[in-house]
């Protein structure tokens, strides 16, 4: 083996050790520095994390899943024939009039879509006519068996929306809008609470004394009251002054933001007090960078990592919180079937009960189907999300904490 | 510092955040309009809250509404909003947090209609609560300190990432849905979805509601110390009522009641303590003093179970009382889902259909002080726990 052979390979690895080629400072400077050139740190950094990362399973995993959950959010910009209403999902609605197989009767006209039922063993009626429990007509279940069917989107598996059990919209079409207002409000949420968190966190934990003080007294009143409780306060109170779709959004933004941004404050000022003891940052100081300098280059750079990590975990977050505001009976969006996934998981189970009953009723005590689907693809959805986001974040931990690497 | 002396000082820091949580309500009160702040304190009046009203027949002008004047003067709503807030201040500290509203499913399906003061209502809810988070809280410390002390040991094996997976799935899965699903699964598993009850079919989920449907009474009605709203038990404790009355049948009850939602809160919050426990029992297995003791010969399974187990106790603590405020917030959805009389009850029909913003803001503020207590019990734990820590 020669040394000249791995120099002329010309791998950084094997030039920069080479005896044959040192950086001698006789030479010119532009020449040795482009050849003696490391890779950007931050650049190497992302490229060790990647490392790490892609041989963690369970973070791929969860990689491939969210990029699962972006790509439908995404194929929605996609035009096509029949795009889905934005903020609306069509309702299908009808009310059970015969035995065996009656019509569902359209209810608003120009709302919904004439849905007819009928036995599974006869033939259909009518175009657009989906295959449903005769007794229990509400509940579309899940099919791919499109061969009777002439036009019209087809529900696949149905969600009960009102309390009658005759108002409904399919699963599909919300996972499929669903996926842009989920991805939308959940995303923004955290990073706008990221970013006070970051500008917030930093100030305190570089600045120090009485702002570091005032700062984390007013963090600790916010982390106090527990999370959930907060942004329903939030709602209660000022959710009652907007009616519009947007301004509904808006203030649940809002309302998630006022309870994100102290746990982001609380991780990066822990970040910052290490950072700031860092030798980098002395010789900035050393070098009379003023403080602002200080904090946007060297300070917040470098103390991101562990809001990434935390970021990452509250995506997921989000939509099983809103669930939970919608599971208790606070109305986050102007209308019941508003296509967001933890609203949808919470209508499942909210509506069911009383679904069943009318149904009950509705056919004199004979037993009703249960609807399995509208309980388990709402609550997949919720579910995957959330899982797929932790399984990364942790992966990420584990890629970003050398303690941990091992 | 001697350890008195630190209690003291962290009761005293409590004062700020207390009056912090009540400044943020307050500044939330303050969005709404005076006709609502009206409405809400005195319940729907015949003319409403608004300023002005439609004069006598004769006259077709505006008159002044003589509820709002009455309302503005008596609350002091005209005061400047400085001396509102010391008003605010002074009655939240005097526990005159005002009385529950009628437009809410609290009124109307918990305390039979009737207008009660916050704090009273609030006393008559509050045991149960507790005593509820007492069972989770052993059942999250049962599960999460063994298998995460286990997960480190064996790591990266299949225990640990099924530990790893279980855990993840109990922070993914919604509250609400683990909760259904086991009330489900628990009604299939015991082969009815109606109770038997001296031979009549009670159509209830056998694990639902706080206490068995009256029907279950092995007399057939319930005692007479189980008030509907207005508990004239002698704690409010469920579980120790029964004991003091010498119920046996009614104290099997309430604890078979709360372990499906004790499992629901410690599935849900297991996630993140184990990480915790995990991560510091891998820090203490690399520390010298697991070497040393290794090296004389001590057992593996004590090294584990006294060196190590007991080290990484205290990070344990710690974290539990950080994620104390994240699971009792989920005790809303809990309680309603099996229809438990706690606070979280009282939270999630306090805001349906109409909100009551005075039980809301009531149970917000004792939220927050429970959570406040459990951190600084938690502090005062690792303090006595590990010496080395500075009380300061």
């Amino acid at each position: 083996m020669s040394v000249g052979g791995s120099t002329a390979a010309g791998t950084p690895e094997g030039a920069l050790p080479g005896p044959t080629a040192p950086p001698t400072p006789g030479a010119t400077p532009a020449t040795a520095l482009k050849k003696g050139r490391r890779p950007n740190p931050r650049i190497a950094q992302f490229k060790r994390t990647w490392y790490f990362l892609s041989r963690n399973t369970l973070a791929l995993i969860g990689l491939a899943i969210l990029i699962f959950f972006i790509g439908v959010a995404l194929s929605q910009f996609v035009p096509t024939a029949h795009p889905l209403p934005k903020d609306s999902l069509q309702l299908y609605c009808g009310t059970y009039t015969g035995e065996g197989g009656g019509n569902f009767q359209q209810l608003s006209p120009g709302e919904c879509n004439v849905v007819c039922t009928y036995a599974s063993n006869t033939a259909p009626t009518a175009p657009n006519c989906y295959a449903v429990d005769p007794l229990n007509p509400a509940n579309v279940p899940p099919t791919d068996n499109l061969a009777h069917l002439a036009g019209g989107p087809l529900p696949l598996g149905s969600l009960t929306i009102s309390s009658d059990g005759n108002l409904f919209y399919s699963i599909y079409d919300g996972f499929l809008v669903g996926a842009q207002w989920s991805l939308f409000i959940s995303v923004t949420i955290v990073l706008a609470g990221a970013g006070i968190g970051l500008a917030l966190g930093a100030l305190a934990g570089y600045l120090g004394g009485y702002v570091d003080e005032f700062i984390m007294r007013i963090t600790d009143i916010f982390l106090s009251i527990p999370g959930l409780l907060l942004v329903l306060v939030v709602l209660a109170a000022i959710g009652h002054l907007f009616s519009t779709l947007e301004g509904r959004v808006g203030i649940l933004i809002g309302a998630f933001i006022v309870v994100w941004w102290p746990g982001y404050t609380r991780v990066v000022r822990g970040q910052v007090l290490v950072t700031r003891e860092q030798k980098y940052v002395e010789a900035s100081r050393a070098s009379g960078a003023k403080t602002g300098r200080i904090i946007l280059h060297h300070i917040v750079p470098n103390s991101l990592y562990p809001v990434f990590v935390q970021l990452s975990l509250d995506v997921g977050a989000i939509p099983l919180l809103i669930g939970g505001i919608t599971f208790l009976g606070y109305q986050i969006f102007p209308t019941v079937y508003f296509p967001e996934w933890g609203t949808m998981s919470a209508l499942a189970i909210t509506i069911l009960p009383s679904a069943l009953t009318a149904c009950q009723i509705a056919t004199a005590g004979s037993p009703c189907a249960f609807p399995w689907w509208q309980l388990l693809f709402p609550g997949l959805i919720v579910f995957m999300f959330a899982i797929a986001v932790n399984f990364l974040s942790d992966g990420l931990r584990d890629a970003f904490d050398p303690r941990l690497r091992r | 510092m001697r350890m008195w002396i630190y209690i003291v000082r962290r009761l005293l820091l409590l004062l700020p955040v207390i009056i912090g949580v009540m400044t943020i309500t307050f500044v939330l009160i303050s969005t709404l309009s005076t006709t609502e702040k009206l409405e809400s304190y005195y319940g729907p009046s015949k003319y409403g809250y608004a300023p002005t009203i439609d004069c006598p027949p004769p006259s077709t002008q505006q008159c002044p509404n003589p509820a709002y004047v009455r309302g503005v003067h008596a609350l002091g709503l005209n005061q400047p909003i400085y001396v509102q807030w010391l008003q605010y201040m002074k009655n939240s500290l005097t526990l005159n947090w005002g009385d529950t509203d009628h437009g809410s499913k609290a009124s109307g399906t918990l305390l039979g209609g009737s207008s009660l003061p916050v704090t009273t209502v609030l006393s008559y809810y509050l045991p149960y609560t507790l005593e509820l988070a007492t069972f989770s809280l052993l059942l999250i410390l049962a599960i999460s300190i063994p298998l995460g002390n286990y997960s480190a040991v064996y790591r990266n094996r299949p225990l640990d990432q099924a530990t790893r997976v279980m855990s993840f799935s109990g922070f993914a899965l919604p509250g609400f849905l683990l909760a259904l699903l086991l009330l489900l699964g628990a009604t299939v598993l015991a082969g009815q979805f109606t109770q038997i009850c001296n031979g009549q079919a009670t159509p209830y989920f056998q694990f639902y509601g706080s206490w068995p449907p009256n029907a279950c009474y092995p007399s057939g009605i319930p005692p007479t110390w189980i008030g509907t709203y207005s508990q004239t038990s002698p704690t409010g404790f469920p579980t120790i009522d029964a004991l003091i009355h010498h119920n046996w049948f009614l104290a099997w009850e309430s604890v078979k009641r709360q372990i499906l939602p004790a499992i629901t809160i410690a599935y849900g919050s297991v996630a993140g303590i184990l990480r915790f426990v995990r991560n510091s029992m891998l820090e203490v297995m690399n520390l010298d003093f697991i070497r040393t003791a290794r090296s004389k010969g001590v057992a593996e399974s004590v090294v584990i179970r006294k060196h190590a187990g007991r080290n990484s106790l205290n990070v344990t603590i710690t974290v539990l009382g950080l994620t104390f405020a994240g699971f009792i917030g989920g005790f809303a959805i809990i309680e309603d889902v099996f229809g438990l009389k706690g606070i979280g009850l009282l939270l999630a029909y306090s805001i349906q259909p109409s909100i009551d913003f005075g039980l809301v803001f009531g149970t917000t503020l004792l939220f927050t002080i429970i959570v406040v207590a459990a951190n600084i019990i938690v502090d005062i734990l690792y303090a006595y726990l590990d010496p080395r820590v500075r009380l300061g």
